[in-house]
């Protein structure tokens, strides 16, 4: 009895490692972002096109869409008029745009994925290998925690936190479950190559190595100039129609070890590139290459963020904490701070000392480590630049001559009037 | 302690389920590979996840292009190639090809209505007639490029009419 428990345990200890590894959902959150952008990028070239590809008067009339199969269902089968699927698709490409920025993710990530199923069964003639790899790639995204980190999500979770305190910071998101989801998706993907490539094998233009050259004889990925190129190089049609399957191949079995997941991650992004830039697909390819960044390592991240926070260097913010409009602004504009580049001071009573008193009453301001001060506009200019998650920002901050112009006198009026603001915006918060 | 591992057992089977759907839904065709499909066929279906995953395989395959010939009101006949004025970096590339395809794999279900559009994008010919072509790709290979060959030469395809039809008065 007792054996057969500890080989349970032991199943269990193997099968939690696999499965169920506390982990961040970071290399999601980068799908995520990539996912969201391809598809607002690609459904919103469609606006154009919308009544052709979607409408009972464009390519596909609804009684020929609908399918025998009474799993293949679309929203758009119960849409009857233009205006009903111009509101729908603008619906689906508002969500894309809320699904890149991380706001309201848990349910935004729904309607994604049930639009875009209702586009690809409403028309399938335009269903293609992409839109096969966002459907799983979304299902996952759907079951995953997705917005706890790189979103306005996470951003209003720490808000909500330096409101009470701000000093306060929060834990990243951890959870066994996107753990799950992280392996989940890292099997999809060497799935599909595992696949992609044993069906290669089985032909005749993969096993002699001219599948390249036909590709590009093809009329969707027709190329005069490369095709006479590759006639005098024909070595490099070879090379490529081999290295395309020895990549995939090779993937899915060495992707999982530390120390080559690297490389193979370098290799499969490195095809991704030339079937974007030779063939033409960049949808495609972009959508495969945010698939494999589930396989980029949550610590990678992480030193990545130390090693930019540390060529930074450390910033403080020194600020007024009598004043409740200034509070509430740095709340809000910490909480775009992901990284924890900037410390803050209360100069009320944690005077500074690099700057005065005096000179904190007309502005807030910024100490950077080789000790220089920078006032107001220019402190949070200075900021914006160095700070990831602020880099949204930067356009507002660094438009030539105008940001200054406008910028600096707008700080000044808002420092030298934010008594009277701090009762208006703060006590009316607090009065209501 | 209950809940919690009733929570590791539902996620366990989950995660199990959805990898069984990845490793079986572009699995060859098999007594097994069909029976575990058949259960998951409606899941797949839905959200869909049935997917072959055989990009170009097992060869690439020749492809076709649709030709339109407008036949004006004088007998005249002028010929369009349609995909070629299709931008490589717009999505529209694959859009309108796929509905070429559709048009040519099932003519008696898109020809007329692609040739009442044909009709009506050509006006300004004043046509009275439209031929649907399929050019089919003959294979071209590297001897033909280093013989001086061109690939959109008509010898490398095989021309297939799908459909003549009056234009609308």
């Amino acid at each position: 009895m007792s054996f057969v428990r500890e080989r349970l345990a032991a199943f269990w200890d193997v099968w939690s490692r696999i499965w169920f590894q506390n982990s961040p959902t970071t290399p999601l959150e980068i799908t995520r972002i990539g996912v969201g952008s391809a598809l607002l990028i690609h459904y919103a070239l469609a606006t154009p096109y919308l009544s052709d590809l979607w409408s009972d008067n464009g390519w596909m009339p609804r009684d020929l869409a609908v399918s025998d199969d009474p799993w293949s269902l679309s929203l758009l089968f119960g849409v009857t008029s233009e205006w009903q699927l111009a509101a729908f698709h603008f619906i689906f490409l508002a969500c894309c745009a809320a699904f890149i920025v991380g706001w309201r993710t848990s349910w935004v990530k729904w309607v994604l994925l049930i639009g875009q199923i209702s586009y690809d069964h409403r028309n399938p003639m335009l269903f293609y290998g992409v839109d096969k790899i966002l459907a799983a790639l979304l299902f996952i995204m759907c079951l995953a925690p997705v917005g706890r980190a790189l979103s306005l999500d996470r951003v209003r979770a720490v808000r909500a936190a330096k409101r009470h305190n701000l000093g306060a910071t929060l834990p990243q998101f951890t959870s066994e479950w996107a753990g799950a989801c992280t392996r989940l998706m890292q099997i999809q993907m060497a799935t599909l190559f595992f696949y992609s490539a044993i069906s290669k094998l089985g032909g005749d233009d993969w096993w002699y190595g001219d599948a390249v050259w036909y590709v590009f004889t093809t009329d969707e990925h027709y190329n005069a100039t490369l095709l006479r190129f590759f006639a005098s190089q024909y070595w490099l049609v070879n090379l490529a129609t081999y290295g395309t399957i020895l990549i995939e191949l090779g993937y899915v079995f060495l992707i999982w070890q530390r120390a080559t997941r690297p490389y193979l991650l370098a290799l499969a992004l490195f095809l991704h590139s030339q079937f974007a830039l030779l063939m033409g697909l960049y949808y495609f390819s972009f959508t495969m290459m945010m698939g494999h960044m589930s396989f980029v390592r949550p610590e990678w991240l992480h030193n990545l963020g130390l090693a930019w926070k540390k060529k930074i260097g450390p910033m403080e913010m020194i600020y007024d904490g009598r004043c409740g409009f200034c509070v509430r602004s740095m709340v809000w504009f910490l909480a775009f701070d992901g990284l924890q580049q900037i410390n803050i001071r209360n100069f009320r009573i944690d005077p500074s000392p690099v700057v005065s008193d005096e000179k904190m009453e007309k502005a807030l301001y910024l100490v950077l480590p080789d000790g220089r001060a920078l006032p107001g506009f220019e402190a949070y200019r200075h900021v914006v630049l160095r700070v990831p998650g602020m880099w949204w920002m930067v356009p507002f901050f660094y438009i030539p001559v105008l940001s200054r112009a406008v910028g600096t006198p707008v700080y000044n009026y808002i420092a030298s009037h934010r008594s009277q603001m701090s009762s208006i915006f703060v006590g009316a918060e607090g009065g209501a | 302690m209950i809940r919690q591992r009733l929570t590791y057992l539902i996620m366990s089977l989950f995660v199990t389920w959805q990898t069984l759907v990845m490793i079986v839904a572009p699995a060859p065709d098999s007594y097994l590979s069909d029976a575990i499909r058949k259960v998951l066929q409606p899941y797949m279906s839905l959200l869909r996840l049935d997917s072959q995953w055989d990009f170009f395989a097992p060869n690439v395959g020749e492809g076709s292009r649709l030709r339109v010939i407008v036949e004006d009101k004088d007998g005249g006949q002028h010929t369009f190639n349609p995909a070629q004025q299709l931008s490589w970096f717009h999505p529209s590339y694959f859009w309108v090809r796929g509905w070429y395809y559709a048009i040519m794999d099932n003519p008696e279900l898109y020809a007329d209505a692609a040739i009442a559009r044909f009709c009506k994008q050509h006006a300004a010919l004043h046509p009275a007639a439209i031929t649907l072509i399929e050019m089919q790709e003959e294979r071209f290979t590297r001897e033909d490029e280093l013989a001086g060959e061109d690939r959109t030469d008509p010898k490398f395809f095989t021309a297939k009419t799908i459909k003549h039809a009056q234009c609308p008065e």
